[in-house]
């Protein structure tokens, strides 16, 4: 059951991501990279969650009950510390693309950089 | 012990360089120099390192491996370093191509700009490069890529202005993108292996049963792992962004990120998919148009076509183009192809029965020392062309063809300069970059793959046709007014003919460099010594595998 919610999440989220990505707006693109780095970080946390190894406690932790994978966690952790520096860079990119052409409508920007 | 710890040398150095030069950054000449030392130090760190895996140091009695466990933690729960003759023979190329690259940089960045933080910046890329270079742990490579990245985000949008603003966003949103793939796929293959150390996950891979493995998933992670580094390299399909990103950047920055950024994408193609999934064990493949049973019999083709089809375009593309920064992005492109299709060669020389250690018996180690003796040449011959567009520039104030003519009688020194790269581009010798083409065409009439040949042929001839015309309508014929008004600036002439002068010497000099390639070649191919060099035997053994 958990794992049927956790996949209809992680489908949902990367569907609503890439629909964002795919918006003419740049914050709305910002947004949309950053729900699907986010998705990415639920399924990490997923992968060790449903089925993971326990790297840590092998061969230490006798006796220790069921445990979750706490490297996955590890890495989410490192994987949200990245994500947050990156989607501040984009956002003050976004802001700066503002001030240079005083739009941040991707249509009105251009695709090529040969204009200007 | 000491010589194990060398090993983190290089990485340390670039650190402290960038904290230092951003602590210092209110004193530009205090910072130059310290920027200016690091990089020289940076150099010397590469050296005794290189030094130490070719006169055959090595942990756990492997030869040539140098392994450094971080905190002491042994692998796999560690994150470990790895220095073989592959890091070593990167670490060389990034090295040189760096200190030439910021030296040129002290003159070429207006004080202003050194300011703003260019010097922490570059060194910070630098300490991804090298982290990308040495780590053995796959979600380590994500996070130095990431360093990388953050900087290189900053020093594509340095100048601020409309186009570089438009090129920055393109950039960053797309590797955005790649880096959430690349989690995907890391995930994925935790999951699947249970191990994230690449020593262990190809110790794991080539006894998938006892670990409890399914190696279909692994190929298919593995190929959209490929996606990401394809993109970092630049390759065709994913090679858009270059062009846009590379005009946008200062020139040393342009010279860094095609000489030395891209090869990052390559080493990892190398290093994860010749060393680690290369290892694992036969499994029926039942796709379409695909006979085989190793991973790289997938992987083989798929390089072979994404490799022709950027010498391809990037070639075509490179010869209409009408200014000199976005005729270098895009043979940029072509040129890795060239790279590419030896890994291509290569995959299928594995694939056909890989047998050590043969030097050039074997179209394996042939095929993937061609990729990196074409890779070293990309470095030298590329970063020296965009450095000079980038002194023609700061001399001219202008690159586009149609400004330009008659540079070669107005300054010699720089025509020099630019004219000895480019040879080395096409492949004259004895430049480097003859026995770059001369080892790619060797490895396609030993892979017996004629279509090969003829793919490298054209991409040669298309290179001929772009570098002649860059020369013709930029160095030769009448002088223009701004070619006749120009101020010449010695200081970023020289740095441009040292590039040069260090691709002809490997060029003349070119024993030790195919040595080296050679052996680079066979630590890529050697999984089994990079296994044990990592010390997986002693730490592990048995355990349940971690599997499911």
């Amino acid at each position: 059951m958990t794992e049927f919610v956790l996949a209809l999440v992680l489908g949902l989220l990367f569907a609503l991501g890439t629909f964002l990505v795919l918006r003419r707006d740049v914050v709305r693109v910002v947004w949309g990279v950053s729900i699907i780095s986010q998705a990415a970080n639920v399924y990490l946390v997923t992968m060790g969650l449903l089925d993971g190894a326990v790297p840590v406690l092998d061969g230490h932790g006798e006796g220790a009950g069921a445990v979750t994978d706490p490297l996955v966690q590890a890495l989410v952790l490192t994987a949200i510390v990245i994500g947050f520096g990156t989607t501040a860079f984009a956002l003050v990119l976004t802001y700066r693309v503002y001030e240079e052409h005083g739009t941040i409508d991707l249509l009105e920007l251009g695709g090529e950089t040969d204009g200007n | 012990m000491a010589t194990e710890q060398l090993v983190v040398a290089p990485l340390l150095v670039a650190l402290v360089t960038a904290i230092l030069t951003l602590v210092v950054h209110q004193y530009t000449r205090v910072q130059q120099v310290v920027s200016g030392l690091g990089g020289i130090a940076y150099l010397g760190a590469v050296a005794m390192l290189v030094q130490r895996v070719r006169s055959g140091a090595g942990s756990h009695g492997v030869e040539g491996v140098l392994t450094y466990q971080l905190s002491d933690w042994g692998a796999p729960f560690g994150i470990a370093l790895v220095a073989d003759d592959l890091s070593a023979f990167m670490l060389a190329l990034t090295a040189v191509v760096s200190l030439v690259a910021l030296a040129f940089s002290m003159r070429y960045i207006d004080e202003a700009g050194q300011r703003v933080s260019y010097h922490p910046l570059y060194h910070f890329m630098l300490v991804g490069v090298t982290g990308s270079f040495l780590t053995g742990d796959i979600f380590n490579l994500f996070v130095w890529f990431e360093v990388m990245l953050m900087s290189s985000y900053v020093l594509v949008v340095f100048y601020s202005g409309p186009r570089h603003t438009k090129a920055a966003l393109q950039y960053v949103v797309l590797n955005l993108v790649g880096s959430a793939l690349m989690l995907l796929a890391i995930g994925g293959l935790y999951s699947t292996t249970g191990t994230l150390n690449m020593a262990d996950m190809a110790r794991r891979l080539a006894d998938p049963a006892s670990f409890g493995i399914t190696l279909a998933p692994v190929l298919g992670l593995s190929a959209v792992l490929f996606v990401v580094f394809a993109l970092k390299a630049g390759i065709v399909p994913f090679q858009w962004w270059v062009p846009a990103a590379y005009r946008a950047a200062p020139a040393p920055v342009s010279a860094m990120l095609a000489g030395v950024v891209k090869k990052v994408g390559i080493y990892a193609i190398i290093r994860l998919y010749f060393t680690v999934f290369a290892n694992a064990a036969p499994m029926d493949l039942s796709l379409p148009g695909l006979a085989g049973e190793s991973t790289l019999a997938f992987f083989g083709p798929v390089l072979f076509i994404m490799g022709a089809a950027s010498i391809v375009l990037g070639g075509v593309a490179a010869v209409n183009r009408d200014d000199i920064d976005n005729l270098l992005a895009y043979s940029s492109i072509g040129q890795v192809g060239f790279i590419v299709i030896g890994l291509a060669f290569a995959a299928g020389g594995v694939v056909a029965g890989w047998q050590a250690p043969d030097p050039y018996g074997s179209v394996a180690v042939l095929g993937l020392a061609a990729a990196l003796v074409y890779s070293l040449n990309h470095a030298l011959a590329k970063a020296a062309l965009f450095l000079a567009s980038g002194a023609v520039y700061e001399s001219v104030g202008t690159i586009e063809f149609d400004e330009l003519g008659g540079l070669a009688g107005r300054m010699p020194l720089l025509s020099t300069g630019f004219f000895v790269a480019a040879l080395s581009l096409v492949g004259v010798p004895p430049l480097l970059g003859f026995f770059g083409k001369f080892l790619v065409f060797d490895a396609a009439v030993n892979a017996g793959s004629n279509l090969g040949i003829g793919v490298a042929l054209l991409g040669a001839i298309l290179t001929i046709a772009y570098v002649t015309r860059a020369w013709n309508r930029g160095f030769w014929g009448e002088r223009t007014e701004a070619v006749e008004q120009a101020t010449p600036q010695y200081g970023l002439f020289a740095t441009v003919l040292v590039l040069a002068v260090v691709a002809l010497a490997v060029g003349v000099a070119f024993d030790p460099v195919v040595d080296a390639a050679i052996d680079a070649a066979e630590a890529a191919l050697g999984t089994d010594s990079y296994i044990e060099a990592v010390g997986l035997e002693d730490s592990l053994t048995g355990g349940d595998g971690g599997g499911h």
